[in-house]
């Protein structure tokens, strides 16, 4: 029974690759392997990934899972040991520093910024890609500010210092940033993480509003597994370096996958949205 | 993408981000004030000294229109021909004076503008070319030069940059380990130093002159001592190359201090901005080096002074370190040159004129609009004044300024200034960056 699951599980991620190969991906990597100086042997080993474009796709995994490792491989932060990422065709290793900041936006877990620099300053900065070394600001980057601030909805923080605000407005603001370079792709690394419920909301809220207004493909890291089903239009379960599972959030998320990969026992009822009851720890 | 939504771009028309706004209240006032002191400093020193002038002589010497519309002086000063015969008046205050305050000035911008780019490279508001081993590399160049390759002193200004720039390499690929990081650069920073300021002490040893030992001491403590316009020629094409790049990559050095991820995410080179604004920090505050030697804590304190009071924009804080450094020198020069009294004296008439000035201003600006007239605003008003009423009643107790006989190197002066403000800094901030 098991085998026949795992060997459903496999058919559907290569007939699913196949297919969004065959339809647009954004980005897709072949082959990747990723290590740290630190760790012997790759942490993340993925033959194939496929971030379909002009959707929402939601990487999961437990801790370690190398979710984050993975999306910083994808937004070229990390150099990997082998492998092919993709962007529009091309490989990432060979767009300019800037040229690749305009097609692709990435914000990181952690994010810091003086105290005393202003949310719009602090969107400003992401103009920085479309501005040569004496850059003056022009009407495309006033608008592609005022446009950021607006989806993000931090218009009434604007005056207001990085330094003064809460940790979930910080978010808001940093991600207005990453909106600003108005790219076609935005990686996101645990936006909502360590926020209360009200900004988790509002941050995967902008994250929906971008995605239907503008089109732009994301990939963000989440934590929550409810919350990834409830947003994402795809899934991609990472387990310990390894894609689990790919596919949209009612054939992804499974007691099993639950059970393997977050070692959770847990009843997941389709309503027709997956929800997820966990009973106990495995 | 995003030319679709050109249509939209009218609604928008309100937008301040516009990246000319942010010349503001603080930094002009701050701009003003050390112009005032700058100026205050430099008639003082124009004035006092062993050939004895008046206020007005120096005054009527220093705007003769005479010299000031003489080509051949300026080519004099400007380009190291001969000077054209001047009365002695003359030669004093525009020959022996004016020189060492114009390269006071150059000097003081230098290290601040530099001290604010190292700060904002490593990400740390305890870097300065002192912290990242350029002043002991620097030195150490120009001990060597003095005590044992004395065919180069020609040269010293560039062997100076050399060894500030070496000193600095050898800082970065030490802290190198796939990439810098603010602390290693930091660390590695103090250990260099270390190292260069023994083997700088131990030239002392080698040395059998006894002049040139005074040279060297002199060097190493920072001094301004016998600065010609030569020395002029010397750091001016610097200062007009570093200051006005400095500037430039200030928005740079905004988004550097965002991290490196974060840097890099917007399209950054990262290690090739650090290290080019890193290289132009370095060459600026190596010329400040050669002319005058180690002027300790400018690099450091300037920066800091002025990130309290224009927040913590690079593009403000590097413009700040252009008025607060030069004013800093000449202030300290003051002390160096002509001894306490007069230190004190300049420091009480710079105050009330700063507090009465401001105070006119304010009454101006109260009547456009009340709110620019914050608390700090008031502050600064009051507290200027309050400063220098004290200063010069104190100066009038000891029965009015008098020159010093002794003078003590500048860089002494800027240490016992700096220190302890530093230290006041430590104790309101309590947060010092991630060391």
């Amino acid at each position: 029974m098991a085998t026949q699951d795992s060997d459903d599980r496999a058919e559907r991620t290569y007939q699913a690759a196949a297919e969004t190969s065959s339809q647009d991906s954004a980005l897709s990597v072949t082959d990747l392997a990723i290590s740290y100086p630190t760790s012997d042997g790759p942490v993340v080993e993925v033959d194939r990934l496929d971030i379909p474009e002009g959707e929402i796709t939601a990487l999961v995994g437990p801790n370690g899972s190398g979710k984050s490792t993975t999306i910083r491989a994808l937004a070229d932060q990390l150099e990997p040991d082998s492998g092919e990422i993709l962007l529009d065709g091309e490989d990432i290793a060979n767009y300019g520093a800037k040229e690749l900041a305009r097609e692709l936006g990435h914000l990181s877990q952690e994010n810091d910024a003086p105290q005393s620099v202003s949310v719009e300053d602090l969107v400003l900065h992401g103009r920085y890609p479309y501005r040569g070394f004496f850059g003056a600001v022009d009407a495309d980057d006033r608008r592609a500010v005022e446009h950021a601030i607006d989806i993000a909805g931090v218009d009434h923080l604007r005056e207001e210092n990085v330094g003064n605000l809460s940790g979930g407005q910080k978010q808001l603001a940093f991600i207005a940033m990453v909106l600003a370079q108005e790219t076609d792709v935005l990686l996101l690394d645990e936006p909502t993480t360590y926020l209360d419920l009200h900004h988790q909301l509002r941050v995967m809220e902008t994250v929906e509003r971008l995605n239907t207004e503008r089109d732009v493909t994301v990939a963000v890291v989440l934590h929550d597994i409810a919350q990834a089903a409830r947003f994402a239009d795809y899934l991609i379960a990472l387990d310990d370096g390894e894609v689990y599972d790919w596919g949209p959030p009612t054939d992804v998320v499974t007691e099993e996958l639950l059970r393997d990969v977050f070692d959770v026992e847990a009843a997941v009822r389709y309503t027709p949205e997956p929800e997820i009851t966990p009973k106990h720890s495995l | 993408m995003g030319a679709d939504e050109s249509g939209t771009s009218d609604e928008s028309a309100t937008i301040t981000a516009d990246g000319s706004g942010w010349i503001d209240l603080p930094l002009v006032t701050l701009a003003v004030v050390c112009v005032i002191v700058t100026v205050f400093a430099a008639l003082l020193q124009v004035s006092y000294g062993a050939y004895e002038l008046t206020f007005w002589e120096a005054w009527a010497t220093l705007f003769d229109p005479d010299l000031l519309s003489n080509p051949s002086v300026w080519e004099a000063f400007l380009l190291g021909t001969d000077l054209p015969d001047l009365p002695a008046r003359s030669i004093v205050v525009w020959n022996i004076r004016m020189p060492r305050i114009a390269v006071g000035l150059l000097v003081g911008a230098n290290l601040g503008v530099a001290g604010a780019i190292f700060q904002a490279v490593t990400r740390n508001e305890l870097a300065s070319p002192q912290t990242l081993g350029v002043n002991a590399g620097a030195g150490l160049a120009v001990l060597l030069t003095l005590v044992v390759y004395t065919e180069l002193t020609h040269l010293l200004p560039l062997v100076a940059a050399l060894g500030g720039t070496i000193a600095f390499l050898l800082v970065y690929s030490i802290s190198w380990d796939g990439g810098t990081s603010p602390v290693r650069l930091i660390l590695a920073g103090i250990i260099v130093a270390t190292v260069f300021n023994a083997l700088q002490t131990a030239l002392f040893f080698v040395a059998d002159d006894l002049g040139v030992v005074q040279t060297a001491l002199a060097w190493t403590t920072g001094s301004l001592t016998g600065v010609d316009w030569e020395e002029f020629r010397i750091i001016l094409p610097m200062t007009l190359l570093g200051v006005p790049l400095s500037v430039a990559g200030a928005r740079h050095l905004n988004v550097l201090v965002l991290g490196e991820g974060t840097a890099k995410s917007l399209g950054m080179n990262v290690e090739r901005m650090r290290f080019g604004l890193s290289g132009v920090a370095i060459v600026t505050a190596s010329s400040g080096i050669a002319v005058a030697g180690i002027v300790g804590f400018v690099g450091l304190v300037v920066p800091h002074l002025v990130r309290t009071i224009v927040g913590s924009d690079y593009r403000r804080v590097i413009l700040g370190c252009v008025f607060v450094g030069p004013a800093l020198l000449a202030v300290a020069d003051v002390g160096s040159r002509l001894g306490a009294t007069m230190f004190v004296f300049m420091v009480g008439v710079s105050g009330v004129a700063t507090g009465g000035l401001f105070f006119l201003a304010g009454i101006v600006l109260y009547v456009v609009n009340p709110d620019r007239l914050d608390r700090s605003y008031r502050r600064l008003v009051g507290g200027a004044t309050v400063v220098g009423l004290l200063s010069l009643s104190y100066t009038t107790l000891i029965g009015g300024p008098s020159v010093s006989e002794t003078q003590v190197p500048v860089g002494i002066v800027t240490g016992l200034i700096g220190g302890p403000y530093f230290l006041y800094l430590m104790r309101q901030r309590k947060q010092m960056g991630d060391l």
